[in-house]
């Protein structure tokens, strides 16, 4: 499958490469390790005028790590964050993410801000991302916001990154004491497939055996983005954490109704799988990642 | 618009202009013949493209041959040293995980780069380590136990 | 089995290195001076008239050498069966699915070709779409091809027995039905052909092809030309599995570009084209009912099927036959009635695949049985063991197992996967399963009507002495058959392994009707069993002149000469020998021996280039009725499997944890290859079963032609599998053997199925079985359940 053609920039610094997004805008794509964005381009779904490479500039290559804070650089490759034993001890829900994600010659080359960037409801790092409260820093010529992955998926394919921005760090707080996070996905294979549903659980106790502190409940492959269950989540706030509770927050979340204005989880009919089968798995694996959020949380 | 990139593969040098929308899998190929990498899908779904860059097993069809300037990458032909076959590949020989070959160069490629970095791998690291490299014809086991038995 | 000292026992492949090393050349890899690259324009719609087609400037663009369309191309008729050829090269009039070729480019570069495709203009008249098989039968719908009235390609209606008679005699009588989805051959190398007309008006087309004899034919006949003036060339191949049996478009396409550019021309298929013109397996919606008797003995099969065809006939005569011909087998059954339909459809036409036509009933039939045997209260092993056929048997419908190891494979199975320890006391959530199956080894009859040989081959012996190479012009495709051919000529000399050299898949080498219905190692085995032997005998008789030792009294063995009546002197024709290699060194074997190597080349010198010959074709057989054809075979491979799983019950998913297969190859040439053809079996049947199905909108367009969303399996997804290597000793095979590649998948699919029923309680009717299929299942039962 032949690429359409277009011009080649790989600047050196994140500065050389904010100036050309400024000069390019929309004509210009960020390329990083291009797993997913070359697929687009072979099927002629995308065909920039120039691709922008930032998946070798070192900056944006850094794994940052501080008893608070974890710092990613966006061109991180899935390899490296799912075997990074430095992530994983604090963060583990972020490696299982990228353990899950494609294969291992896609986890080689894809990288983190790259599976954030495109959007894919479907997508394995977004969910124990948020989850863990992630923020993006979005770099401009002109300066650099940060914006929370709460707010930065704006549609299939669609996000928060103006034309003339790069996604360049990802931040994760340390997560509180007595915290758990898990993330689990459903697929057909075992390897080399599109989630059906995907979930992240994060949970923070008030002490060990106390009530829910924080919740946070993130959904995949059943809305046009990754989307908080808020209203699942307030139903767990101040209670005692147990199967029952989990249970009824599942509930929740199917008691929204598609359509209706605070609808956590409107999946639809596509050739992976019903809508009702979808809801039905993300209520389940909403149980099973609070349980395992839970039992991490127990054993601090 | 072809741009000048430097390479080394399978430790030889190579200077090669190409195109930006050349992928690294038809650079191989096409332009400098090393068609042992072969192409099955284009798409990084089936891994038959794999290489090894970097250090890193990779789809060849899904990286562009101006993003590997600069780069070392190994070929299935570029496994065999003076010394003859590389152990994954005698393996794969004397146990029958061959069959039509057309996943082999980059099964091999991946079989290699695992057994770098994990010199005694598991059952359920190989069949991790190898779920990119889709194979149609041997349902894996032979080539399982032909990884095995390099790791031993 | 025999004392032999080649086959019977493993090696590695002779082909093996070359595709290790990445030195296999595919057809891709390969490249002419001044070579063009063509590309074919595709439909964009499922049905629609074709009322104008403008190249014009397409044909302008700078780099295009050439525009074709059915005006350059004919209108010939084509196909697989003569009895319905029913394609073109291009389509003329109309489109019958979205993918259907409408022209062809030959361009400098592929970026050209492209180019050249997207300016051509054809306007078409939308017709109505026909996607399902009830919207094709419907009364009024617009007819595909006017010829085939309500849209049926073929029809079939065959009672054996009397089965309604029958049916009365039971205690028991079951219908149920069953569906799989279309499945694609999923082959890692896409089709893909080299063309190069040369200035003598001869035509060589290379081709990953798995028939060179049948694209031969078809493209002399396509365009024109006496067979003798093509040569099609099977580079390596990677892998077939049915749909490369036919010739396909490309083929044609690109003998047409390079005889009108008089250039060397490249066409691959990309991966969606794969899925779009892959002829694989068909979608086939079973009704079975089966009458038993109360101690398991079954006494009448009432069979109907429908399949959903696609846009051509492709295969599909010989798929609709197959679906009902070999179902009664593996087991005795007098009274077998069947009502089969092809049914033609706007989308891509689909043929044949790995159990071609067998594989959906078998997966249905096998499920039945298992319900039948719970019913009974009979073990599924023990319901099998009492039913099956043993060697000698005919079925009802004619066709002769002259070997039939089923007893010894269910045996096997149920001993090899600790069957009577865990039926039925495995914790829930955990299931075993078994089923059997029977394949043909090769097609009784060719695809067109011909008395001619099924295989031919040649063995050379090498004019300095000592080695032999077979030529033919079968194909290895990936399954072994040269490695398979070698051994047998080695055997069958009497020399080593590493003393024969292959040539094949060549139609320069002879006629080998190619690698389908698991028909070479039997047929093109014995064409070359023959040929060697033909060669030997010329040897001895040479050697029996010089020593004046009768022929019968020697033999070959190990690459010497076995005097089995007293060594004669040998010093003369040593010393000739050693004549012949003055100034060199060369070893003309022990004191004692005459070596082959020196025995040959005293054969060379006495008559010239030793060149032995065979020759297969099978005898008459099956019954005198309409279609009695399709299903016959020399010989018959059998199998049973138990798999072993579990299903997670809250979300229907299933892992498969181990398999067991036994499969009866008659001999096994080479064991290696023998369970490497099962493991693949199996693999390619767990895909069926749990992940496959090839999807289209309602517009008729494919939405997973990707390996990504076509789910084959990967080495994650497939368990260890105990391949049992089952021997006997079949008296129509080439040293007793008999097929492997297609039977061992029979079983897989039902074994999944009665082990899902085992684990988790419900039956699937249609697969895959993926975990929202198997999760609605669970959960329908138990609503069902709580209403009682």
């Amino acid at each position: 499958m032949l690429l359409p053609r277009f011009d080649f920039h790989e600047p050196a610094t994140l500065a050389e490469a904010c100036e050309m997004m400024a000069q390019y805008g929309a004509k210009a794509k960020v390329i990083a390790g291009g797993t997913d964005l070359m697929v687009n381009m072979k099927k002629k779904l995308l065909s920039p005028e120039r691709l922008v490479s930032i998946v070798r500039i070192p900056e944006l290559k850094k794994l940052d790590s501080s008893p608070a804070m974890l710092k990613l650089g966006p061109c991180l490759t899935i390899a490296t964050i799912a075997a990074s034993e430095e992530i994983g001890k604090t963060w583990g829900a972020i490696c299982a993410g990228a353990r899950a994600l494609g294969s291992p010659l896609v986890r080689n080359r894809a990288t983190v801000g790259g599976n954030i960037g495109t959007a894919r409801p479907a997508g394995d790092m977004p969910p124990s991302l948020m989850a863990y409260g992630a923020r993006v820093v979005l770099s401009k010529k002109s300066g650099q916001r940060v914006v929370s992955l709460d707010d930065f998926f704006r549609g299939p394919g669609l996000t928060e990154i103006a034309p003339d921005e790069v996604l360049s760090e990802i931040q994760v707080d340390a997560p509180p004491p007595y915290s758990g996070c898990s993330y689990m996905n459903l697929s057909l294979r075992s390897a080399c497939d599109c989630n059906i549903v995907n979930v992240a659980s994060f949970l923070t106790l008030e002490g060990p055996g106390g009530a829910i502190k924080s919740a946070r409940i993130v959904l995949g492959c059943v809305g046009p983005t990754h989307r908080r269950a808020v209203t699942a989540e307030k139903t767990l706030i101040g209670q005692k954490p147990s199967e029952a509770l989990f249970d009824k927050a599942a509930g929740v979340v199917a008691a929204c109704a598609p359509g209706a204005e605070t609808a956590d989880c409107i999946p639809i009919d596509d050739f992976r799988g019903s809508a009702e089968y979808k809801m039905d798995m993300a209520k389940l694996l909403i149980r099973r990642t609070l349980s395992a959020a839970m039992s991490q949380a127990m054993k601090q | 618009m072809a741009k000048l990139i430097h390479l080394r593969i399978n430790d030889t040098e190579y200077d090669v202009a190409v195109p930006p929308n050349e992928t690294l899998v038809d650079m191989l190929r096409y332009r400098l013949g090393l068609t042992g990498t072969k192409k099955g899908c284009g798409l990084g779904d089936c891994g038959s493209c794999t290489v090894i860059m970097d250090g890193n097993a990779v789809n060849s069809c899904l990286v562009l041959a101006v993003q590997a300037d600069g780069s070392q990458i190994t070929t299935a032909e570029g496994l065999e040293t003076d010394e003859g076959l590389h152990p994954v590949q005698k393996a794969f020989i004397e146990h029958g995980a061959v069959q039509c070959g057309f996943c082999t160069s980059g099964m091999i490629v991946s079989a290699k780069n695992l057994l770098d970095k994990n010199l005694n791998p598991t059952e359920a690291e190989i069949r991790t380590a190898l779920s990119g490299n889709l194979c149609r014809c041997t349902g894996y086991q032979k080539i399982v136990e032909a990884v095995q038995s390099v790791g031993k | 089995m025999g004392d032999f000292d080649v086959i019977n026992k493993g090696a590695p492949r002779v082909d093996a290195y070359a595709k290790a090393t990445g030195r296999a050349i595919y057809v891709d890899d390969m490249k002419m001076p001044g070579m063009l690259y063509g590309a074919m324009l595709q439909s964009p719609l499922a049905h629609a008239l074709i009322r104008n087609i403008d190249t014009s400037a397409a044909a302008r663009l700078a780099g295009v050498k050439a525009v074709v369309t059915a005006k350059e191309a004919g209108t010939a008729k084509w196909g697989v069966s003569p009895a319905r050829y029913d394609e073109t090269v291009f389509c003329h009039d109309k489109v019958r699915h979205i993918g259907d070729n409408v022209a062809a480019v030959a361009a400098v570069d592929l970026e050209t070709a492209m180019q050249a495709l997207s300016l051509i203009k054809v306007d078409y008249e939308e017709l109505p779409v026909l996607l399902t098989i009830e919207e094709a039968m419907a009364e009024g719908a617009p007819l595909i091809h006017e010829e085939y009235p309500r849209n049926i390609t073929a029809e079939v209606h065959q009672e054996f027995g009397d089965v309604q008679a029958a049916f009365k005699q039971c205690d028991l009588i079951k219908t149920t039905s069953f569906v799989n989805k279309r499945q694609d051959g999923a082959f890692l190398e896409p089709q893909g052909c080299l063309a190069h007309y040369d200035h003598f008006g001869n035509l060589t087309l290379y081709s990953s092809t798995q028939s060179v004899h049948y694209v031969q034919r078809t493209v002399a006949m396509v365009l024109g030309m006496p067979i003798g003036r093509v040569r099609v060339v099977k580079p390596y191949v990677g892998a077939g599995f049915g749909p490369k049996a036919a010739a396909n478009h490309l083929e044609l396409a690109a003998c047409l570009l390079s005889i009108r550019t008089a250039k060397p021309v490249k066409m691959n298929f990309e991966r969606e084209q794969v899925f779009m013109h892959s002829r694989g397996r068909h979608q086939f919606f079973h009704k079975f009912t089966t009458g038993v008797k109360k101690d398991g003995t079954i006494l009448a099969l009432d069979h109907e099927c429908y399949l959903n065809g696609g846009a051509y006939s492709s295969f599909g005569i010989a798929t609709v036959y197959y679906a009902g011909s070999l179902l009664g087998g593996p087991y005795k059954l007098a009274n077998m009635k069947y009502d089969g339909y092809r049914i033609y459809t706007n989308l891509p036409a689909c043929g044949a695949q790995r159990g071609h036509g067998g594989v959906a009933a078998r997966a249905g039939w096998e499920q039945q049985l298992d319900m039948i045997a719970e019913e009974l209260g009979i073990d599924p092993v023990e319901l099998r063991l009492k039913n099956m056929l043993i060697a000698g048997d005919v079925t009802c419908n004619d066709l002769n197992t002259s070997s039939f190891g089923m007893k010894e494979c269910i045996e096997a199975v149920r001993d090899g996967s600790g069957w009577n320890t865990k039926k039925g006391k495995l914790p829930r959530g955990k299931g075993i399963g078994m089923a059997c199956g029977f394949f043909v080894s090769g097609a009784g009859y060719p695809i067109y009507r011909s008395d001619t040989f099924h295989g031919t081959a040649t063995v050379k012996l090498s004019e300095d002495g000592g080695s032999a190479l077979v030529m033919s012009a079968s194909c290895e495709i990936g399954q072994g058959s040269d490695t398979t051919f070698c051994m047998i000529a080695a055997e069958a000399l009497g020399i080593t392994l590493e003393s024969v050299r292959i040539q094949s898949g060549d139609t320069d080498f002879g006629v080998d009707l190619g690698a389908y219905s698991s028909r070479q190692t039997l047929m093109t085995g014995h064409a070359v069993k023959e040929a060697a032997e033909d060669a030997k005998r010329q040897v001895l008789e040479v050697l029996s002149e010089k020593l004046n030792v009768p022929v019968q009294d020697m033999d070959i063995k190990k690459g010497a000469i076995v005097f089995k009546r007293g060594k004669p002197d040998i010093s003369y024709l040593r010393t000739a020998y050693i004549k012949e290699h003055r100034g060199w060194t060369d070893n003309p074997g022990s004191e004692n021996e005459l070596s082959f190597r020196e025995a040959s080349r005293i054969a060379f010198l006495s008559r010239g280039t030793i060149v032995g010959t065979g020759k297969y074709k099978p005898p008459e057989l099956g019954g005198k009725f309409k279609g009695a054809a399709v299903g016959t075979s020399p010989a018959y491979g059998c199998s049973a499997q138990v798999v072993e799983l579990s299903v997670d019950e809250d979300t229907g998913k299933i892992t498969v944890e181990k398999m067991t297969d036994a499969h009866d190859c008659g001999l096994a040439i080479n064991r290696t290859s023998v369970e490497a053809q099962m493991q693949g079996s199996l693999s390619m049947g767990l895909g069926e079963a749990l992940f496959e199905e090839v999807k289209f909108d309602k517009q008729g367009r494919l939405i997973n032609a990707d390996l990504g969303e076509y789910k084959i399996p990967s080495a994650l997804d497939m368990p260890p599998v105990k391949a049992i290597i089952v021997e006997s000793n079949e008296p129509a095979g080439p040293f007793g053997a008999k097929e492997v590649g297609e039977g061992a998948i029979m079983p897989t699919i039902p074994a999944i199925l009665n082990a899902v029923y085992d684990a988790v309680g419900v039956r699937i009717f249609e697969l895959p079985m993926t975990p929202e299929r198997v999760y609605k299942a669970i959960r329908e039962k138990k609503e069902k359940n709580k209403g009682n």
